[in-house]
């Protein structure tokens, strides 16, 4: 038996006429990093937003470390050791760094100080730490990037989902985020990953989903999956190429 | 950490004197100047009290909140009722205005939070209207005669006070509860973990939730807290003003001074009330006392709040602080000059 | 016992007020269509149409109806130049553009009822019109009195002719294309500037000169405006915002309820009916009753 700390069971969502989820059963093995790939509109952002109680699934559950977590809300998933980006950057404009930091709301019973201490050690992670009381709305992509991960650690999660966290930044940086991804996995934190960039995906990721018009076609290492005929498909046979994915 | 940059920083010399300077001139204004600028002193301080009071829901947490005279009345009326229909002390009318305007105003907060923009203002401001047109047929307000208070003796809850109940006796009343409204939004929006949770569902709701901010809970907090600021100011206006009317405490024209005058000053901003406040009340009164116009300051108001839209969102304050300036101005000008491209 | 008489002269009066009421609903549902701004200005220009009423009535020999031109051509020149300004506020780099588009008409609004107070002072003024009065008794049915009558023909005439430009022509069709996508309007080389510009204006005169129509029925008072944003807001909010066969059946609803409500329960009471009910709609049914508005923020 293996240690699921994330478990879809035929999770299906739907816009009117469009099922942008269809029966996803998904697993993921406390400690790993999993990709999740697929063409676009195939139901990648659309499986985030209802995994983290953005969307409330039509039918199907959602287990998170051994509890059922269907239809929680969002800041209680949260609280609760799920973390998530999201696929437009978007940091608190108004406010400075530390206070984007600060803002995020836990249920431990750390005090204040604490709370303070740890924002400034995960700035000093991220080597954001000299821009701390600078405001939000004044930073590059990049560092916008760092910032939105840097928050979701304060939450302590225990998963951490990504929506492109590579998405417009330069090569430099990319590389710098994917360092901090394996130090925070080697910590024990398990992380799902949108990503289109298949050599990201290919030296991050431990295993692959692969996403295909709402469905869950074939999971397994990166290798394996480009040799699947299913997810040659999917790609090359152009089902899906458009961009209808709903957005949040 | 950076906060609201106060603007006494700026002037010239140790701020420590500048703001010593102040505390005196607040202290000894009665003092000085006699009953009339006492008045013009309190009503000044009661402005700005509401002004904040309005800017910690629609400054901080975003919701424009075009129904928040409302719980002026209601503050208003509750104190007016428990003195005039029952006798009570000042007091316990306080008290009841606190009750009363948390009650309504959580019952108010939880349907109809869930409406955002547009559709906030409208469902707030058809509340207050709402709630001005019951006062204005119920029998308990005094309906379209209006409620006449009791003049308080000279004591207080029974305790014999050292000087009359007059104009002095209320600026102090008001300074202490303009000075609390200001000390209150300071801690709980610039300096404590709440505000930044405010600020962050104001900019970005989702992100905010997905960040463990219960979005929903904090909204109904801030809104709350905002309505009982403005009733707490309404309780003291009436026990001040003696007579309350529905058409006066109730008035639009309430909500819309506080909007105005945060919006004016800088909205979500500390000290943008306290500016915007000051200029609303001022040209009011300096037009009615030198113009003898009573009205002259609404269309100066009007043209001040579609000037301030236009070139300088971020309000006089943010001109002080540098955050608009010639470029931007000019900037706005060149861009507005394009959209008269009609033809 | 309901008094069949009177309830037919009711629904009457009620009718013909909806007739004008739908005039003032459509445009206003229109400048949100196109401009996405709630336009709290309404009221006041329903105003500012009955004072232009009052004051030029007695240059044209006391008759109310000659100022309609004129009130037509000044408000759609003001409306096309006050456009360019809301649409600067509602776009560009800043922050809560839609809310600082509201906050600006609202400031608009506060500018025209402070003027017309400080000018005219609080009391009513007339529109005359001599033309205009009296009624036409049909036997069995009841009166129309002429100064509502011409008013709901002018409300009805009015929409038709705002809803022929509007899907009969080419400019109606680029406003249209504006109000589904602005973007996708500019890219397809619509002068947007422009045709929001017409748009606006035309919805402005509509409602100056509903305004002159209503200063003839009642009266012109510098605060009447609330009372007229407040009926603009009722029917968009009962049809669902920016749903324009909606307003129609709103506008026959908010003129039957206001002549029910003010002779079977009390004149004071129609605003607190209609204030409860924009609320209670708004948070029961934020689409519209027939659930066919758009969601805006």
């Amino acid at each position: 038996m293996t240690d699921d700390i994330l478990r879809t069971t035929d999770l299906t969502k739907r816009f009117g006429a469009l099922t942008a989820n269809d029966g996803i059963s998904l697993s993921v093995e406390r400690g790993e990093i999993r990709g999740i790939i697929g063409p676009n509109g195939s139901g990648k952002t659309t499986f985030f937003n209802t995994v983290t109680g953005f969307y409330q699934p039509d039918s199907g559950s959602v287990h998170f470390d051994g509890e059922e977590v269907t239809g929680w809300e969002p800041h209680r998933l949260a609280r609760r050791g799920l973390g998530r980006t999201f696929q437009i950057v978007s940091p608190f404009k108004n406010m400075t760094v530390r206070q984007n930091m600060l803002a995020v709301q836990t249920d431990d019973d750390r005090s204040r100080e604490e709370k303070r201490d740890r924002a400034g050690e995960i700035m000093e992670f991220l080597e954001i730490d000299h821009i701390a009381d600078n405001e939000a709305r004044g930073m590059s992509g990049g560092q916008q990037k760092l910032l939105e991960l840097g928050r979701v650690l304060m939450l302590d999660p225990e998963v951490v989902m990504l929506d492109e966290p590579a998405a417009g930044v330069n090569p430099a940086l990319e590389s710098r985020i994917m360092d901090h991804i394996h130090e925070l996995n080697d910590e024990g934190r398990t992380f799902v990953v949108i990503e289109h960039d298949m050599h990201v995906m290919k030296t991050l990721a431990d295993s692959v989903s692969v996403f295909d018009s709402g469905s869950h076609i074939a999971q397994g290492d990166f290798e394996e999956v480009s040799q699947d005929d299913a997810v040659r498909e999917a790609y090359l046979g152009g089902t899906t190429a458009e961009d209808d994915e709903v957005p949040i | 950490m950076s906060g609201p940059v106060p603007s006494l920083d700026r002037l010239p010399g140790d701020p420590r004197y500048w703001y010593a300077g102040l505390a005196v001139l607040l202290v000894a204004w009665p003092l000085l100047f006699g009953a009339f600028w006492a008045r013009i002193g309190l009503g000044a301080l009661m402005w700005i009290g509401l002004a904040q009071s309005w800017n910690m829901i629609g400054g901080y947490a975003g919701y424009l909140d075009f129904g928040h005279g409302a719980y002026f009345g209601i503050g208003a009326f509750a104190a007016g009722i428990a003195m005039a229909q029952f006798g009570y002390p000042f007091l316990v009318g306080f008290g009841l205005a606190i009750v009363v305007s948390s009650i309504v105003s959580y019952l108010v907060a939880v349907p109809t939070l869930r409406l955002t923009g547009a559709y906030f203002a409208i469902a707030t401001w058809a509340f207050a209207e709402s709630i001005k047109q019951t006062a204005l047929v119920t029998g308990i307000t005094g309906g379209t005669f209006g409620l006449s208070l009791p003049r308080s003796p000279d004591t207080f809850v029974g305790v014999p006070v050292p000087f009359a109940i007059s104009e002095t006796f209320f600026y102090y009343a008001m300074l202490v509860l303009c000075l609390a409204t200001m000390a209150l939004t300071y801690y709980l929006f610039e300096r404590h973990e709440f505000g930044y949770r405010v600020k962050a569902l104001r900019d970005d709701q989702d992100a905010a939730e997905s960040l463990g901010i219960d979005t929903t809970r904090v909204k109904r907090q801030v809104y709350v807290l905002s309505c009982v600021v403005a009733a707490v100011f309404g309780s003291v206006h009436a026990w001040y003003i003696v007579y309350i009317h529905p058409n006066d405490v109730l008035a639009p024209i309430i909500t819309d001074r506080m909007v105005i005058m945060a919006l004016l000053g800088g909205l979500g901003t500390l000290t943008g009330p306290v500016a915007g406040g000051l200029l609303v009340f001022l040209l009011e009164r300096l037009s009615s006392v030198f113009l003898g116009s009573t009205t002259f300051y609404l269309p100066l108001i009007g043209v001040l709040i579609m000037v301030t839209v236009l070139f300088a969102p971020s309000g006089i304050i943010g001109i002080l602080r540098g955050e608009v300036d010639r470029d931007d101005v000019r900037k706005n000008v060149k861009e507005l000059g394009e959209k008269f491209d009609l033809l | 016992m309901v008094d069949i008489g009177l309830f037919t002269q009711i629904v009457i009066n009620g009718l013909l007020l909806g007739g004008i009421y739908i005039t003032i609903g459509v445009g206003f549902s229109l400048a949100f269509g196109v401009l996405e701004v709630v336009d709290f200005a309404v009221g006041e220009y329903v105003m500012v149409g009955a004072f232009m009423g009052a004051v030029l009535a007695p240059v044209f020999g006391a008759e109310g109806i000659f100022v309609i031109p004129i009130v037509l051509v000044v408000f759609f020149l003001a409306g096309s130049l006050i456009q360019p300004l809301i649409h600067h506020v509602t776009t560009g780099d800043r922050p809560h553009p839609l809310l600082m588009g509201l906050v600006f008409t609202f400031g608009l609004a506060t500018f025209l009822r402070g003027s017309v107070l400080t000018i005219f002072g609080p009391n009513n003024q007339d529109v005359p019109s001599s033309l205009l009065t009296g009624g036409v008794t049909v036997p069995g049915v009841g009166t129309f009195p002429v100064v509502r009558t011409v008013t709901a023909v002018f409300g009805v005439t009015g929409l038709l002719v705002f809803m022929y430009y509007l899907y009969r022509t080419r400019g109606g069709m680029a406003i249209r294309a504006i109000a589904e996508d602005r973007t996708n309007a500019r890219l397809m080389g619509i002068n947007i500037n422009r045709y929001q510009s017409i748009a606006y204006g035309a919805y402005a005169a509509l409602t100056g000169s509903a305004g002159v129509f209503i200063g003839m029925i009642f009266t012109a008072n510098p605060g009447m405006g609330l009372q007229y944003t407040a009926f603009a807001f009722f029917m968009v909010v009962l049809a669902g915002m920016g749903y324009l066969p909606g307003v129609i059946l709103a506008g026959i609803v908010l003129g039957l309820t206001q002549s029910f409500t003010a002779v079977y329960i009390s004149g004071n009471l129609v605003l607190l009916v209609l204030f409860a009910i924009i609320y209670v709609v708004l948070l029961v049914s934020p689409a519209g009753i027939l659930g066919k508005g758009e969601w805006a923020t």
